[in-house]
């Protein structure tokens, strides 16, 4: 699915990502642990296509070079970067945007672009199971949204685009237990032998309710260990320390 | 000092055919005497200088305000909702008195209801010498009106002289409710000065919704003024768009002389090319527990440009007022200008006042943000713009005017 090689990337001269190699198979959930300043939320930024880092090596991502494609090509082919902070937009209302999004989407893939009624219906029933009401719908994008409702936006809007490569950036970040819950439910139903997760985060906690295939540790813009989920708990007890120079 | 001897000709050639009455004749005079003194405005005078007309106003050393061309308003620029409509072409008005249950629409022949004393504005002044065209609007009391009034404004081909001036007012007696809507229309492609002297009177409990529309117009300079009054429980919300203007100001004065009442003003610039909008606005909190918003919002292409100048006064009487003004600016390319000179000048010591001023481009997290959701970079860009008018479209508190104006915000995404 994705296959990531020797990728550096900087912000003017100071080098965040050095030499990380990274293979995630169809259908696998990945977590990658790490301190802060590691290059978690680099990598992600730069999975995901954001301009202004400057970035070396190579990405796969099903056969096609992801470095030559832009942010909106990358989430047209199938990316998706579920923000640790998501942003808000005044005046651009939630509906309107989730409908903007999910055409542009399916018409890059040749799919028939959904009307306001069809996309309403879809919408609806999506938001539900989230527990997002109707009335979220028509505020502004995460403007006055609480961390756990922007997050669930977050989640509504990846299972509205149905990705086959999400990445989730300290998406546990800012929830309490409740909401947690309902983003790795969120998440969990989203699991699909085609479709591939790299979940990026400080915590173990996150793990427990979405298990992951692979752990792996960043430090210093490197993968430097890696290990089946078992490794997250190691590293609750022992902390990065063992990592760090 | 600049020649006005063409003008002067202008001006007796016209008062000469002007059939009116001695204190009118007088009053034009004294106006006309009161331009000359100061001739037109310079951008040295403080009020005037970011102003764009000050250069603009220069090509104007003869002013001819002949009729000419008179047409009616083609079909296709009529709105298709019920509604009284009051229609100037070529600055001439064409209407038919209306009568209705508890509403007079008539032609304004008595211009000295006007304000006589000499005018420090001298545009204003050579308004008030030259308007030969105007309505006058009057509901009356407990009048809830259901169908609004629309003012068409519109500039045919065959327009072909140089000026034109109004002068119109809008009474609501009391406790009566109104929604005017005012959309000017340029087919014309001469310069010319246009000039608009609007004076609105609001009695206790009334309530008035104005609307206007002002977009694309490539040649001509144009002067609006608006002086509101406000009497106790009376609220004014008016609301301007102006897209793509060649040159012009947009002048108010809005006095909040009863208690309770308030004055909620609402703006968008949209601008391109090498268009010129100036908003002045002053709102004087004259009596306690009065209330005024100001919420303007500018989005600035190629060489456009802004002006914003608003004041808030509150009078030394004027206790518990709460004022407050927004301007925000996005300057969408190098060349652009945004000119913002937000006041305050308080004499009363209980009062709530808050008045921000920004100007930038358009945030790129939130571009990011757009198109790792696959929106393309000019969508994302165009819906962030959107967006930020949209904001003052959402003050709008009539759903079918909103809805005209958001269309309006749509046309210009498909403009691009």
């Amino acid at each position: 699915m994705i296959d990531i090689k020797n990728l550096r990337a900087s912000v003017d001269d100071k080098e965040i990502l050095k030499g990380l190699n990274l293979k995630i198979g169809k259908g696998e959930v990945h977590a990658i642990m790490g301190p802060n300043g590691s290059g978690k939320s680099t990598l992600s930024y730069v999975l995901s296509g954001k301009e202004g880092y400057n970035v070396e090596g190579e990405i796969k991502f099903n056969k096609k070079n992801l470095l030559e494609l832009n942010a909106e090509e990358r989430a047209r082919e199938g990316i998706f970067l579920a923000f640790q902070y998501p942003i808000e937009i005044p005046g651009v209302f939630t509906n309107n945007f989730l409908r903007t999004s999910l055409n542009s989407v399916r018409k890059a893939n040749g799919k028939a672009e959904l009307n306001a009624i069809d996309f309403l219906k879809i919408v609806k029933e999506k938001a539900k199971e989230l527990n997002i009401g109707e009335e979220m719908l028509s505020r502004p994008l995460n403007v006055g949204f609480s961390g756990g409702e922007k997050k669930r936006n977050e989640i509504l809007q990846m299972s509205l685009l149905e990705p086959s490569f999400v990445v989730m950036d300290e998406t546990d970040s800012g929830l309490d237990i409740d909401a947690l819950k309902i983003v790795s439910n969120g998440v969990n139903s989203l699991r699909d032998p085609e479709r591939s997760f790299l979940i990026i985060t400080h915590y173990q906690r996150l793990l427990n309710y979405i298990k992951p295939d692979f752990v792996h540790v960043l430090s210093d813009g490197k993968i430097v260990k890696t290990g089946d989920w078992k490794l997250a708990l190691d590293l609750e007890d022992e902390g990065y320390g063992q990592f760090i120079n | 000092m600049e020649n006005y001897n063409e003008i002067k000709i202008n001006f007796e050639k016209f008062i000469n055919t002007f059939k009116t009455d001695d204190n009118d004749l007088e009053f034009r005079k004294k106006s006309f005497a009161n331009f000359i003194s100061k001739g037109f405005p310079v951008s040295r005078d403080e009020n005037w200088k970011y102003s764009p007309l000050v250069q603009d106003l220069k090509k104007f050393s003869h002013l001819n305000n002949q009729k000419t061309g008179i047409n009616a308003l083609p079909n296709e620029l009529k709105e298709n909702f019920d509604h009284y409509s009051i229609i100037f072409v070529d600055g001439v008005l064409i209407l038919t008195d209306i009568n209705d249950t508890g509403l007079v629409i008539k032609k304004n022949n008595s211009f000295l209801k006007s304000v006589k004393k000499a005018g420090e504005n001298p545009i204003l002044n050579l308004n008030n010498a030259f308007a030969d065209q105007g309505y006058l609007i009057e509901v009356n009391s407990n009048t809830i009106l259901t169908r609004p009034i629309v003012i068409y404004n519109y500039f045919s081909k065959n327009f072909l002289s140089n000026f034109c001036s109004s002068k119109n007012f809008i009474l609501l007696n009391e406790k009566s409710n109104v929604v005017v809507y005012e959309k000017t229309i340029y087919d014309s492609s001469i310069e010319y000065l246009i000039t608009s002297n609007t004076e609105i009177f609001l009695a206790k409990g009334s309530k008035l919704k104005k609307y206007d529309l002002n977009c694309n117009n490539k040649h001509s300079t144009i002067f609006n003024f608006v002086k509101a009054n406000l009497d106790e429980n009376s609220e004014l919300e008016y609301f301007t768009f102006s897209e793509n203007i060649n040159s012009c100001r947009d002048e108010s004065i809005i006095n909040l002389n009863g208690k309770n009442c308030f004055a909620n003003v609402n703006a968008i610039q949209l601008l391109r090319n090498n268009c010129n909008h100036e908003i002045k606005l002053q709102i004087n909190h004259n009596e306690e527990n009065t209330k005024s918003s100001q919420f303007v919002k500018s989005a600035l292409y190629d060489s456009a440009n802004a002006i914003f100048q608003g004041k808030i006064f509150v009078d030394s009487k004027a206790q518990k007022t709460d004022g407050y003004q927004l301007s925000r600016a996005l300057l969408l390319s190098d060349n652009v200008k945004f000119f913002s000179k937000p006041e305050l000048e308080i004499y009363a010591d209980d009062v709530k006042c808050s008045h921000g001023s920004s100007s930038g481009s358009v945030d790129e997290e939130s571009i990011f943000y757009l198109r790792s959701r696959g929106i393309s970079k000019e969508d994302a860009k165009m819906m962030m713009i959107n967006g930020f008018l949209g904001e003052v479209i959402e003050k709008i508190t009539e759903d079918k005017f909103k809805n005209i104006f958001f269309n309006k915000l749509d046309h210009n995404s498909n403009h691009d």
